[in-house]
């Protein structure tokens, strides 16, 4: 499937780096297209293009905290996880994204 | 219904867009008292540079009940939040309510935002009306009233009681506090458990209470510090401790510890949560008991090492520092078992994922 995710965490310093590098592992190891966004204590980075939120068969937002710029997601298909869950368990967070998206 | 209304990621909102400014004042108001700077009084008299910098910094501290009204406002009712959000900040300060009041007066301005915009219905031509005058001026003389007149006292009275409660608290007490403090700082690695400790004792600096800072900044510097005293540990005794990967995020961890950066630890945490987590918090509970045992005080929300003279006693600082490093340090030692190398690799916890439903 494909991805398009946001990472962000209360200090924006640290979690939501580590929550993006394990989703792109997870994901790219088991076959799957991801692009993440990550709204740090630094800004916006590596912003999700329209393209690319477009295209995503599932908007994944890892966040602790409120975000900037939900508009760009309406009407597509969205699921949030605290960034810990990205972290400790992006894999089976990715099974069961799979499966709840095979359910609806 | 509570889970709907996300609290939590309210407050956790405001904690993200209050850091820099914590810090920044902190470390503003640091370097003015260390050069002999004090609050200008009389802007008409002349003053000092370091004079300036307190300044500009107890300036920045009092910015806090703004900043965390506006930004859980915000993070409740989006942009429409922003400004009546920051202006019950300014009442919570004024009338002394200071950081709870800003937070309580957050969540009221915002949700009521929500609903006046859920009720209000405008002819066409008065739609522009809504987000420019209608929902800041409603929002703002409705939830301001209520916060002049009906929460504040409350909230103002409980302030004030904490207050004298903390300050009266003799022995063993302090002592239990301080752990309880120490603990909860250093327990997540500045995750939110950490957040809530460091935003209840920069709440309590601005009634003038230190301890509680000097907890904090003490339980950010125990685990990195006590993790590399374990490495150093290791290399003495030849008894392996860590892998490879974890080797090198010590020698990244240890000068972040210095600047008071918790975080460097967690790649090490992550793969042995349990054993780094209890001896971090081991360490750091000790620390913050001594530190309010000894009465030790930090007029500075944060700034690591550097911020050390500033205290109200930078030896027993000091020495609070180094028993806790010392003592999670030697606990961890005990504990820990040199993870074999495939180990660290993309073990995963098993989780609970079934409450993640797609919208």
């Amino acid at each position: 499937m494909k991805i398009a995710a946001v990472a962000a965490c209360t200090s924006g310093i640290a979690h939501t780096y580590i929550a993006k590098e394990k989703l792109i592992r997870a994901a790219e190891s088991m076959g799957h297209t991801i692009h993440v966004e990550t709204q740090g204590t630094i800004g916006t980075e590596d912003e999700l293009t329209t393209e690319q939120i477009r295209e995503a068969d599932i908007i994944l937002l890892a966040i602790d905290i409120a975000i900037t710029g939900t508009d760009r997601f309406e009407g597509k298909k969205i699921v949030k996880v605290p960034t810990n869950i990205a972290v400790k368990a992006p894999k089976q967070l990715m099974t069961k994204i799979e499966s709840e998206l095979k359910k609806g | 219904m509570l889970k709907k209304l996300e609290l939590k990621k309210h407050a956790l909102t405001a904690i993200s867009y209050m850091l820099p400014l914590v810090v920044a004042s902190g470390l503003l108001i640091a370097i003015g008292n260390l050069t002999g700077g004090g609050v200008i009084e009389d802007y008409s008299a002349p003053y000092t540079w370091s004079d300036a910098l307190t300044s500009l910094g107890v300036m920045g501290m009092g910015l806090l009940p703004p900043f965390i009204a506006g930004y859980v406002s915000f993070s409740i009712a989006d942009r429409p939040g922003l400004a009546p959000g920051f202006l019950m900040g300014c009442i919570a300060k004024e009338i002394g309510a200071g950081f709870l009041g800003g937070m309580l007066g957050g969540y009221l301005v915002g949700y009521f935002i929500l609903w006046l915009k859920h009720i209000i219905r405008v002819p066409k031509w008065a739609e522009g009306l809504v987000p420019m005058m209608i929902i800041p001026l409603i929002s703002s003389l409705v939830c301001g009233l209520l916060m002049f007149f009906v929460i504040g006292v409350p909230i103002v009275w409980l302030t004030n009681w904490l207050t004298e409660f903390l300050m009266g608290m003799q022995g063993a007490s302090r002592f239990v506090f301080g752990a309880i403090m120490g603990a909860m700082a250093s327990s997540d690695f500045g995750g939110p458990i950490n957040k809530v400790a460091s935003l209840f004792a920069d709440g309590l600096l601005l009634e003038g209470i230190q301890q509680p800072e000097a907890i904090k900044v003490c339980a950010s510097m125990v685990p990195p510090f006590g993790v590399s005293f374990c490495w150093l540990l290791s290399k003495i005794f030849h008894k392996p401790k860590f892998s490879q990967a974890e080797e090198d995020n010590i020698a990244v961890a240890f000068p972040m510890g210095l600047c008071m950066i918790t975080e460097g630890v967690i790649p090490i945490a992550m793969n042995d949560i349990i054993r780094v987590v209890v001896s971090c918090c081991t360490g750091a509970a000790v620390a913050g008991g001594l530190l309010m045992t000894w009465n030790v005080g930090s007029p500075v929300p944060s700034g690591g090492v550097f911020i050390i003279p500033a205290m109200t006693n930078p030896l027993l600082f000091t020495a609070a520092l180094l028993i806790g490093s010392a003592i999670t340090g030697v606990v961890l030692f005990i504990l820990k078992k040199k993870p074999s190398e495939a180990e660290t690799e993309e073990v995963e916890e098993e989780m609970d994922l079934s409450d993640i439903h797609i919208d």
